[in-house]
């Protein structure tokens, strides 16, 4: 993919196989395990054996390194591995790495995959206070000293110029919250199974960043989750339809930051999946309307909403009540906030399943389906589709 | 039990604390030694007809160190004095373990200024006596007493002062001293010059010399043109919030939620991330307008922090106050307060401080120099209210900035000192401006 050019990536991998563990608040076991675990099911999944991958990505976050998890799963020797940075920012980023090379002839079974303990181990949540002089941790030090320490208070102060941009209330998040526990509460594996939210209670949920609410926070999870992706022709004769990966992108945008980005000339926006969006649509002709779910990463409400923008399903400021319009699904399987966080790579597998026709809460005639990574980070996308 | 205790504290409301005469009429010596303690050098206190500085007040009325009840008026109008209620009252706060007392308001209004040779008198009562509280400092009582003053027989003042009366917590439930420290910056050779720059009070930004970009954060090229070739200049430290957080949830050690950070856009066009003070974190509004200071955040880190000014008013520039030894003891002394606590660094520490500790007198003398430096000799306190929050221990600084209403005659200004600690003091001034 390119920024000026459409690349010729389109239609020439799938996404095989879809794995993963439990989602948990303990998992129990170690992060090895359970990318292992994740690994050795989506590998089921696709019918494939272990000593058929000569691939693995994983995102530079991971803890367990590539070489250790094709020892602990029985993969044999690799002739790609890859990882990619910027924590959620990379979801879709590690099946674009994964369909690049098996596209050029790099590998021909690529495994994608991530793990972690990060509600019972290190959790995000509870803030960093400390960072080494590198130019990354600099770059994050310029906030720590004045206790904008957590995700959510990053991700707040986009959120607070948000709203006073387009003259709304907090409450306003509160829809994509209730419209995420609407579909987790019919998912078996969601966390908040059966446990749907109003508008009211997310408006009386306790504040955590102010204008970020209790309930504008994805949860924290343990578990793990894997992806196999190969080219599209021996993906036909595999055990499921397959997912064709029509189009894949990264994105980072003009003084892009990790998290921090207050410095870019308009910060009620995203202007990183900005990049992302255009060359999904542009390299497949599709656009908005052509998609029939979406799948959009949900680490907290307003950039939910703030990606419904940016890639063109409604207007600037549009994005509470075009969720409130029900028009599009979204995050069909309850998303980060409702079925379980795990670095996007859970809702990547929701794509796969809607293209398959198994979903819990399935969209009938679900032909493309759009999924994005982590925003506010450099990002990624991915525009997936049904064959033939 | 305690009930019976608030019913009995009850009774002393209303009744006498204190009356006499200044056991020193108002004199110039004693006018100079405590602006030499305090640093004011306001001329209107000095010359061959000095005035006394109105937060002198109290100094005025103060026992001294042989202590003893006050002067009996010399064939005064009311003849021999009340008797004070406050040793008994005293007393009675002690048996119920309340032995340790601090100061904690100070209201003065000033209706003339008083001047070398006016005898001074004065008649005090206990204004309340709180039932128990729990205070940072241990359970306690507040004392309010409202003393009326008089110069020559004319009237000349009124001093609300309030005590709490407290059981010094052994161990005291939170170990004294400074509170921990917030994260560092994180510094490489990339952005020493910025933290460099904050080490002397300066904000600086950096531009590039081949497009004239200026930029934030701290980068060895910029974005606009590419060129590795940069200077600073330095901010006028104006700008406004151009998005702000209310922190509340998970806390960390060294905040207190719920705080407010801010993104400031500054006048010169850059963004950064700092505080917002000044305004309660409920009250700030984006575009609000906001000054650059400096905040103490440890051993040798300065911070900068961004006030807010609310419409209609404006700021102060700030004043800067090393908190000496000598400061705390000159400044207990010139104003004849002998209690331990302020200039004794044992019996401080056997009532739980970790040192000695500034007296209200001092701070109350402090901000009335803030004030004179602030609008002149000319211009004349009516009244002045303070509240203390943290003491001031040998070795800090005391930063006190203020905001002023743009309009009004008289005009109300409010003062903040805060210190490593936290808030010192809190103030509210009521001047004219030419009033002299």
């Amino acid at each position: 993919m390119s920024l000026r050019i459409p690349d010729r990536l389109g239609g020439r991998a799938a996404i095989a196989g879809i794995g993963a563990t439990e989602f948990s608040k303990d998992s129990g076991r170690s992060e090895l395990a359970l990318a292992a675990e994740a690994v050795r099911a989506a590998l089921a999944d696709a019918g494939l054996r272990p000593g058929e991958v000569d691939g693995l990505v994983t995102f530079t976050m991971d803890t367990s390194p590539e070489i250790t998890l094709a020892q602990a799963v029985g993969i044999g020797e690799l002739s790609f591995f890859s990882r990619v940075h910027y924590g959620g920012g990379a979801a879709c980023a590690v099946v674009q790495q994964a369909a690049l090379a098996v596209a050029t002839g790099t590998a021909e079974v690529v495994v994608c995959y991530r793990a972690f303990n990060e509600r019972s181990g290190r959790r995000f949540g509870a803030g960093a206070q400390r960072h080494q002089p590198s130019a990354e941790g600099v770059a994050l030090g310029w906030v720590l000293p004045f206790g904008l320490l957590t995700p959510a208070s990053w991700v707040a102060m986009t959120a607070r110029r948000y709203l006073h941009v387009h003259g709304l209330r907090p409450e306003v998040f509160g829809r994509v919250a209730v419209s995420c526990r609407r579909y987790a509460a019919t998912n078996p594996a969601a966390y908040f199974y059966g446990r749907p939210l109003t508008l009211a209670e997310h408006a009386a949920s306790r504040w955590i960043a102010e204008p970020l609410r209790l309930l504008d926070c994805c949860q924290e999870t343990d578990g793990g989750l894997a992806l196999v992706v190969t080219s599209l022709e021996r993906a036909r004769d595999l055990r499921h339809s397959p997912a064709v990966i029509r189009a894949a992108a990264q994105g980072a945008g003009h003084a892009q930051e990790m998290m921090t980005g207050f410095y870019r000339a308009d910060i009620a926006s995203l202007p990183e999946l900005g990049v992302v969006g255009r060359q999904l649509w542009r390299s497949t002709g599709l656009g908005p309307s052509d998609v029939q779910v979406a799948i959009l990463y949900d680490h907290f409400t307003p950039f939910v909403l703030m990606q419904l923008e940016e890639l063109g399903f409604c207007g600037p400021g549009e994005g509470a009540e075009f969720v409130a319009e029900d028009v599009l699904p979204l995050n069909t399987h309850g998303g980060q906030l409702g079925e379980a966080y795990l670095h996007g790579m859970n809702g990547i597998a929701e794509a796969v399943r809607q293209l398959r026709g198994t979903a819990v809460n399935q969209v009938a005639g679900a032909a493309n389906v759009l999924v994005t990574a982590g925003t506010g980070v450099p990002t990624s996308g991915l525009l997936l589709g049904a064959d033939g | 039990m305690s009930s019976d205790l608030d019913r009995r504290l009850r009774a002393y409301q209303g009744r006498p604390a204190a009356c006499g005469t200044g056991k020193d009429p108002v004199n110039a010596p004693m006018i100079r030694h405590w602006c030499e303690a305090i640093g004011d050098r306001n001329p209107a206190w000095a010359g061959k007809e000095p005035l006394a500085p109105p937060a002198m007040l109290q100094v005025w009325t103060m026992a001294g160190l042989s202590g003893g009840p006050p002067v009996d008026p010399p064939g005064g109008p009311s003849g021999s004095p009340p008797p004070s209620a406050l040793p008994e009252l005293t007393a009675l706060l002690a048996e119920s373990g309340c032995t340790a007392v601090v100061a904690t308001d100070c209201e003065q209004e000033y209706l003339r200024p008083l001047r070398p040779g006016e005898v001074i008198t004065f008649e005090s009562v206990i204004e309340s006596v709180s039932p128990r509280k729990k205070t940072r400092l241990g359970h306690g009582h507040f004392i309010t007493t409202v003393m009326e003053i008089r110069a020559d027989g004319i009237p000349a003042g009124r001093h609300r002062f309030r005590v709490l009366r407290y059981a010094p917590g052994a161990p005291p439930e939170k170990p004294a001293g400074p509170r921990p420290e917030r994260p560092r910056p994180v510094v490489n050779r990339d952005n020493a010059g910025f933290w460099d720059g904050v080490a002397e009070r300066r904000l600086l930004i950096q531009r590039c010399t081949a497009c004239g970009r200026l930029r934030f954060p701290w980068l060895p090229g910029c974005a606009a043109c590419g060129s590795p070739h940069w200077t600073t200049v330095e901010s006028a430290g104006t700008g406004t919030v151009h998005s702000y957080v209310v922190m509340h949830h998970p806390p960390f050690p060294a905040f207190d939620p719920p705080y407010a950070v801010g993104l400031i856009e500054l006048a010169e066009g850059v963004r950064m991330i700092s505080n917002v003070v000044g305004v309660e974190p409920g009250r700030i509004t984006v575009g609000m307008p906001v000054r650059l200071e400096f905040l103490s955040a440890g051993e040798g880190q300065l911070l900068p922090v961004f006030r807010a000014v609310e419409p209609g008013r404006r700021m102060l520039p700030p004043m800067t106050v090393p908190i000496t030894r000598t400061l705390i003891v000159a400044g207990a002394l010139a104003s004849r307060d002998f209690q331990d606590v302020h200039h004794d660094p044992e019996a401080a520490r056997a009532k739980g401080a970790p040192d000695i500790f500034m007296n209200i007198l001092t701070t109350n003398g402090l901000v009335g120099r803030y004030i004179g430096e602030n609008f002149g000799p000319r211009a004349v306190i009516e009244k002045m209210a303070i509240r203390l929050g943290v003491p001031n221990y040998p070795g800090d600084t005391l930063t006190l900035t203020g905001t002023v209403a743009e309009d009004g005659d008289p005009r109300e200004v409010t003062v903040t000192g805060v210190n490593a600690l936290g808030r010192h003091v809190s103030a509210a001034v009521v001047l004219r401006e030419a009033g002299r």
